[in-house]
């Protein structure tokens, strides 16, 4: 009989796993990560919980990671807890795209640390946080995190930004890691990149706001605007003006002061990834697989180009050429004047992360955990480079 | 096949349960919307629930007779199946009729299940899922991103990480064993008796357990239906069925009647 039992036992925990598990609900974080240049490296994070910084030069001769003393690999870690499994340490996932902050590297992750990392430890290996060279962690006790980081931290010349989905914005010493203020809540949780510009930060909500607050001491400011709709993407802070995408699929024209949008432009989906402003024209991707390019004083179309597929990540602007990459994983090359196609590359792999361009070549980390790159105008990948490392 | 299941099925169903949180109080807009969605889905499957029901309660009336077989044709087991067979076939009962009734509810628990971890979306992979299922209609917009917390609950969060999951894996488990309770006959047989009474303890405990797993806007559709089925059983079955309450004075008897309430 107890066999029996133990037969029911378990088939009844493989149908119970196998719905929970295999006819699909949610899926865990694996974070999209975008890429930064500085001083001839590349840095970024990967979906196995690693921020990197990478030598394109090396990677192009195809020469063993790490190359030389300016390439490094760090894996974060979190403490895990299952009812099943105990207690262990689970890779970290990374949705912030790295920062530059006074040489240093500075990251958020989606278990709500801060971390300035600095790449002469990190590239001798040695243990974190090494404080003589500048690198700390925020909150400092390893137990103690803020909410999930979403957005990039933004750095100013002494000060690090960041907002959190406990739907506070930190402002953090740069060198020493100490918190100077945390705002009071503001709405939701806050998924965002903060704009900060002439002492002030701009921070775009889920609950339909936009807040101004003081960079010196977090106090809200007397102007905020609000919507009846929520905004999904980050604020982008052009001219006066504040370009954000909202859940009721149009971008947003605010004019900061003004309570009344400048215009909406509208579209099939939302406008997730924040846009890109140049002489007056705003681009944007949108999840419907377009591009627009609008009249930021108008809000009026002057192209718009299909590619098929959600536009997740930011289009980058060379010169006078678009770089867009979509979900599909097909990366173009535009015309920023009229939309034309000038040539694409297709990799059958999901894009989501920030691009990066440098010298005319597009980096970009792709959903399958490889850096790329690639000549778009030309149409060929130069290389790929796997940053999944042991 | 993923597409078809997913266009007409859990979209529509995803999409009337963020239109419904857009009509309710923002502070409560989740977990209130689940109720009510749970009472429509539970409202709409009645006449199979009804079905099921009476199924079960008429081959539970056979109950002795087919003991009766079982001491007349214990050792053959063939001939005890005829004879099981031709005595259902004569009282008109079929023991598929108590199956294929839970069979169709299945996919649409499913389709619930999916929409409620969908809507929740708790993660930017999530939310970009979510996107491109959406409706585009100003209601579904401005509700957008649902406010998970409901009567202190977050309700994206797993059970097991805050003190108001444990309650209501409690709750859970509690009505699920009542519910199994009205309705399993107690046997004569001593082996027949101790499995079922495993059994009827085992389920709940471990729907309990799944509760702490899972994220509680799931054990919370869990309670209601379970809820449900209680009040449903008890007007179609007739009172409490194999319930007995430690106070009922028929209980204390030890007559065992049916209706104990």
């Amino acid at each position: 009989m107890k066999n029996r039992i133990l037969v029911y036992l378990g088939v009844f925990c493989l149908v119970a796993l196998t719905l929970g598990g295999c006819v699909g609900g949610q899926t865990d974080p694996v974070g999209f990560s975008g890429v930064t240049p500085h001083d001839g490296l590349l840095y970024l994070g990967s979906t196995d919980g690693k921020v990197m910084a990478v030598n394109p030069s090396a990677r192009n001769e195809g020469i063993p990671f790490p190359s030389s003393s300016d390439e490094w690999s760090f894996l974060i870690t979190k403490s895990s807890k299952s009812i099943a499994c105990g207690s262990s340490s689970v890779p970290v996932a990374i949705y912030s795209t790295p920062t530059i902050a006074g040489g240093l590297v500075c990251v958020g992750t989606y278990n709500g640390k801060v971390l300035m990392l600095s790449p002469a430890a990190r590239s001798q290996g040695a243990d974190f946080p090494q404080m003589r060279s500048g690198e700390w962690v925020y909150p400092r006790a390893e137990e103690d995190v803020i909410g999930s980081i979403v957005g990039s931290p933004v750095a100013t010349e002494d000060t690090v930004y960041v907002c959190s989905s406990d739907s506070r914005v930190y402002a953090l010493d740069m060198v020493y890691g100490d918190e100077r203020w945390k705002s009071d809540p503001l709405d939701d949780k806050l998924w965002v990149t903060p704009v900060v510009k002439d002492g002030v930060v701009y921070v775009s909500t889920f609950e339909g706001h936009i807040y101004t607050l003081s960079a010196d001491n977090g106090a809200l400011l007397p102007w905020s605007f609000e919507a009846d709709i929520g905004f999904v993407s980050s604020p982008v802070l052009y001219d006066g003006t504040i370009l954000v995408g909202s859940f009721d699929s149009k971008l947003y024209a605010i004019r900061v002061g003004s309570d009344v949008p400048l215009w909406a432009f509208p579209a099939d989906k939302w406008f997730w990834a924040a846009p890109v402003v140049d002489e007056g024209i705003v681009y944007a991707g949108c999840l419907d697989g377009k591009v627009y390019a609008i009249e930021l004083k108008t809000g009026e179309e002057v192209w718009e180009f299909d590619t098929g597929s959600p536009v997740v990540s930011s289009p980058a602007l060379v010169s006078d050429v678009l770089v867009v990459a979509c979900d599909s994983g097909d990366v173009y090359a535009l015309d920023a004047a009229g939309g034309g196609l000038i040539n694409k590359v297709s990799m059958d792999v999901s894009i989501r992360g920030i691009l990066c361009v440098l010298d005319g070549i597009v980096y970009l980390r792709a959903q399958d955990n490889c850096l790329y790159a690639m000549d778009v105008a030309k149409g060929k990948i130069d290389w790929q480079f796997p940053v999944t490392i042991k | 096949m993923a597409d078809l299941w997913n266009a007409i099925i859990v979209n529509p169903m995803l999409n009337g349960l963020i239109a419904l949180a857009g009509f309710l109080p923002r502070e409560v807009e989740f977990g209130l919307a689940i109720i009510i969605l749970t009472i429509v889905v539970r409202l709409l499957l009645t006449p199979v629930t009804i079905k099921q029901l009476n199924s079960t309660k008429g081959l539970q009336a056979m109950q002795p007779k087919v003991q009766e077989l079982q001491k007349k044709y214990g050792k053959n087991k063939q001939k005890l199946q005829q004879e099981t067979m031709k005595l259902y076939k004569e009282a008109g009962v079929s023991p598929a009729g108590c199956m294929w009734p839970m069979l169709i509810q299945f996919p649409i628990w499913i389709a619930l299940y999916q929409s409620i971890m969908k809507a929740l979306a708790t993660t930017p992979e999530n939310l970009l899922d979510l996107s491109q299922r959406l409706y585009p209609a100003q209601r579904i917009a401005q509700a957008i991103p649902l406010n998970s917390y409901f009567l202190g609950l977050n309700l994206g969060q797993s059970g097991g990480e805050q003190i108001g999951g444990l309650v209501l894996a409690i709750l859970v488990g509690g009505t699920m064993w009542m519910q199994q309770k009205m309705t399993t006959a107690p046997s004569a047989d001593p082996r027949q008796k101790s499995t079922g009474s495993m059994m009827l303890l085992m389920m709940p405990f471990m729907f309990g357990m799944f509760c702490l797993m899972f994220p509680c806007g799931l054990p919370l559709f869990w309670l209601i239906s379970n809820v449900i089925g209680i009040t449903t059983q008890y007007f179609i079955t007739g009172g409490w069925g194999y319930l007995k309450w430690p106070f009922s004075a028929e209980s204390a008897s030890g007559r065992g009647t049916k209706k104990t309430w």
